[in-house]
């Protein structure tokens, strides 16, 4: 029999010997090399903590490899990040060096500390939603294909980097605050299947569903309908009503956003804002997403100055100089017509040619 | 040897990035619900949609939520994900683990689902992908006996995250794990039986870095402040400069408030803390020289949220400073009136950033017994449509 | 879909056994349907949670919220889960007839 309200197991269970005995008391941090954190307490104890990135859809085996390796290099303990990372915690330093040379041989991917692109935060995609346009995971791989020499630290850039997906506009997991958003979008009105409705759909539900009062009830047919011109394909209506379709494999895509963050540091988060409103939806390697991710990256770090993330950039040069730079147009798209629209206009002359 | 019938996804098996094709292989060698999720997503990456069903509700007994009810909209074809429901597991707080928990999690799951799983989902749990109607009980007794929970799903309170805090964190200005954990164990029943008008999402950051994304997307961030002064090791910062940081480009010019001055001259660095918003990026580039101040305590933003339904918000200032104390009691209930009100006044599916855009910061403020204050906002209004109240004028003027 | 008999009717069933036509139900069905939830004997308690279901959704076409739920039937949320033990959403609106309550998002 089952005992309800248990809870989660508690942390202080969890925890590894030296991180248990230096709580609260940690003084500082460096970063030795890339993937790799050391910090010291003020009882003098010092912490390694290696990163390792994961695919986030991991197998049981997997996990049983991982812990293999805590066994030996890390007394029985592991942590995970809140973007997908593992962490290896190691308090005797004799052992991280064999720990990077294990990690290797496994093909482990040590990185994402500092001045990176860290692990990408996604969504379920195909693998598990209901409403994903797109396929999270894949993006992700052919994504981090191209641009994992920016985790491990083979190549370098002047900021961190925040790269997130999100399978369709609902943005789980803060993907709307990062330095780069890819986005499944919808581009056409949802299909009603008027006769489902009726039987399996809260109509006063779907019909306050809309942010756009887009959907009406039609008491003729007992069902509801939506006024095209108002729909801006958000898919809320079909969340809430199974007899609303909206998936259509030939008009969704991907979007792109940039320039958001969530630290506070020097500058207030942000939103990331919208850079390209339409790439293709192309499976297994979406190659114009990847292009067009690829191209941010480098023209972001050709041009900003060190320590500037890719808001803060766009912030100092002007998004009329960001456009330039990076060849994407600007078109009708990119101007706000939802609300609070007009605090997104520019009211002063101080703009660059 | 026989071609593979999974040409789509195994392009995803090349190239050097960790590969989920190979993981839900690995599975799939075990599982034969895995095998069939592997093809099923062929299929999608073939047709260019999902297939999976909408709806799906299912459940262990005495919990409204903490299960996603998932069907393949092709059973006929793919019959291993026929029913492959997800289990979302609360984490332990701050993600640490015992490699011996982990795996008596895993060998429930072998026992009782796909073998397949995410650490973690976005809100923080362990989530479970994939397992029968019939499984569902039996699994959640078997996790229970190894420790574990559910965590929240639909119009409740979701499972709670934080960042690493104080367990490895000297910019922690809170005990961000131990107020997760305490604030989870508190409010276990309204994590598992939902009854709010829709999801509120708490997370806890230690310092304005944010590495939980607090602010971005819970309804009620918590984020670790000082309001005293940074700590500095003078001493520290010239070997920081002797090491050849570029203090005035890196430190002195990049400083928001222009609080930081460096005389090159004295070698001092003097920081004016008045004008000090703590935006830690000071701290953040001279780690070893530069410390929080001592006065702790914390930030509470409310309303932020992702774009469904009326658009992305962040979060609002709604408390500068509240000391977080073990057993946070004040913390608890403020929590416990915002809940009240919004449970009162929200509507379906309404968010509480969102109902206070409609009812107006004033009202909330009223409601939850709270002072305004100038924290709160960027700037007064600027329009001049001011609310009297009835007993703020003279009746018979 | 799957047709099922239930309170003496051939109905048809979603995979998660709600009836898919809210018209279709009366008290055997009700019956029925609560011992699918675990609930072998329909007590006063039970009518008087499933009638409140009902009428509001004849009266709204929608469920209604947990927390009214609770007020205007005066039971507490845990008295809820003790006569439905998989819950208002997934038991008593079941059990009441109503359409699917809507999922996570
Ligand atoms: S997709 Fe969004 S905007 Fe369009 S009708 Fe549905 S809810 Fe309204
Ligand atoms: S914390 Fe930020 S605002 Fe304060 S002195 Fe340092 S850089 Fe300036």
């Amino acid at each position: 029999m089952a005992k309800n309200d248990i809870g989660p197991p508690n942390y202080r269970d969890m925890l590894p010997p030296i991180v248990r005995e230096n709580y609260g008391r940690w003084r500082q941090h460096t970063i030795p090399q890339p993937g790799v954190l050391c910090h010291t307490s003020e009882s003098g104890a010092v912490l390694t903590s290696v990163r390792v990135a994961s695919p986030r859809l991991v197998s049981t085996d997997w996990v049983r490899q991982i812990c293999a390796l805590a066994d030996q290099f890390c007394d029985g303990h592991i942590r995970f990040t809140t973007r997908h990372n593992v962490e290896f915690l190691v308090s005797e330093p004799a052992k991280v060096e064999p720990l990077l040379e294990r990690l290797e041989a496994a093909g482990l991917m040590v990185g994402g500390v500092g001045n990176a692109i860290s692990n990408v935060v996604h969504t379920q995609g195909w693998i598990h939603c209901k409403s994903a346009v797109t396929d999270a995971s894949g993006l992700v791989k052919a994504v981090m294909d191209e641009l994992h020499p920016y985790f491990t630290g083979k190549r370098d850039v002047p900021a961190r980097l925040r790269v997130a997906v999100a399978c369709c506009v609902n943005m789980c997991g803060a993907c709307h605050c990062s330095d780069i958003a890819i986005v499944g979008i919808h581009r056409t009105v949802p299909r009603i299947n008027h006769d489902m409705v009726s039987k399996s759909c809260e109509i006063p539900s779907t019909v306050a569903s809309c942010p756009t009062g887009a959907v009406r009830p039609n008491p003729k047919l007992k069902s509801i309908d939506i006024v095209a011109e108002k729909c801006m394909y958000c898919g809320n209506c079909a969340a809430v009503c199974p007899a609303i379709d909206i998936m259509d494999p030939v008009n969704d895509g991907v979007s792109i956003w940039v320039g958001g963050k969530i630290s506070n540091a020097r500058t207030a988060p942000k939103f990331s804002r919208l850079a390209i409103p339409f790439l293709p939806n192309r499976p297994p390697r979406w190659p114009e997403v990847v292009e067009a991710v690829k191209n941010l990256v480098e023209v972001w770090r050709g041009n900003a100055k060190p320590g500037e993330r890719m808001g803060e950039w766009i912030d100092r040069i002007g998004w009329e100089r960001f456009f330039k730079l990076t060849g994407i147009p600007f078109t009708d798209k990119h101007i706000d017509d939802f609300t609070h629209a007009t605090t997104t206009f520019r009211s002063t002359t101080q703009f660059r040619f | 040897m026989e071609p593979s019938n999974t040409p789509l996804l195994d392009e995803l098996e090349e190239g050097q990035w960790p590969s989920f094709v190979a993981q839900l292989k690995q599975a799939a060698e075990k599982s034969p619900a895995a095998a069939d999720l592997l093809r099923q997503v062929e299929r999608s990456y073939a047709d260019n949609t999902g297939h999976w069903k909408r709806g799906g509700i299912v459940g262990v007994r005495g919990y409204g939520g903490g299960v996603v009810g998932r069907y393949s909209s092709l059973p006929e074809e793919f019959p291993g994900v026929k029913e492959f429901h997800t289990m979302r597991i609360n984490e332990p707080a701050g993600f640490f683990y015992t490699t011996e928990k982990l795996r008596q999690l895993c060998d429930v799951w072998d026992q009782y689902g796909s073998g397949l799983l995410n650490l973690h989902g976005s809100t923080g749990d362990i989530i479970l992908l994939g397992t029968t109607t019939e499984n569902l009980q039996p699994c959640f007794d078997a996790l229970t006996e190894v420790g574990f929970d559910l965590g929240g799903s639909g119009s409740a309170l979701r499972t709670i995250s934080c960042c690493v805090g104080q367990a490895r964190c000297e910019y922690a200005c809170i005990d961000t794990m131990d107020i997760t954990y305490d604030l989870t164990m508190h409010f276990q029943s309204d994590i598992h039986r939902p009854s709010f008008p829709y999801k509120f999402k708490i997370k806890c950051s230690g310092c304005p870095n944010d590495c939980a994304a607090a602010s971005a997307r819970s309804d009620l961030a918590i984020i670790g402040v000082w309001r005293d002064a940074i700590q500095v090791d003078p001493q520290a910062v010239r070997q920081y400069v002797a090491d050849g940081l570029n203090i005035i480009d890196q430190v002195v010019r990049r400083c928001p408030t222009w609080a930081v001055e460096w005389d090159a001259q004295t070698q001092e660095l003097k920081i004016n803390d008045a004008d000090c918003t703590h935006c830690m990026h000071c701290i953040n580039q001279m780690p070893k020289a530069l410390r929080v101040g001592k006065q702790q305590g914390a930030t509470l933003l409310v309303g932020g949220k992702a774009p469904v339904v009326k658009g992305a918000q962040i979060g609002s200032v709604l408390v500068p400073f509240i000391e977080m104390q073990p057993p946070y009691t004040e913390f608890k209930e403020l929590l416990v009136k915002i809940i009240d009100w919004w449970a009162e006044n929200g509507k379906n599916r309404e968010r509480i950033g969102e109902l206070i855009d409609r009812l107006g910061m004033a009202a909330f403020l009223q409601a939850i017994g709270r002072q305004p204050c100038a924290q709160m906002v960027n700037a007064p209004r600027a329009n001049p449509y001011l609310f009297w109240k009835s007993e703020e004028v003279q009746q018979n003027g | 879909m799957e047709i099922r008999e239930l309170g003496g009717k051939q109905l048809e069933l979603d995979e998660d056994g709600f009836i898919q036509d809210p018209a279709a139900w009366d008290e055997a069905v009700a019956a029925a349907l609560a011992k699918t939830e675990g609930v072998d004997e329909m007590s006063e308690k039970h009518w008087k949670l499933v009638n409140y279901l009902r009428n509001y959704y004849l009266q709204f076409q929608m469920a209604p919220m947990i927390r009214k739920l609770c007020k205007e039937t005066g039971f507490k949320l845990n008295e809820v889960y003790e006569l439905f033990p998989s819950g208002p959403a997934k038991g008593a609106c079941k059990v009441a007839g109503l359409p699917k309550p809507t999922g996570c998002v």
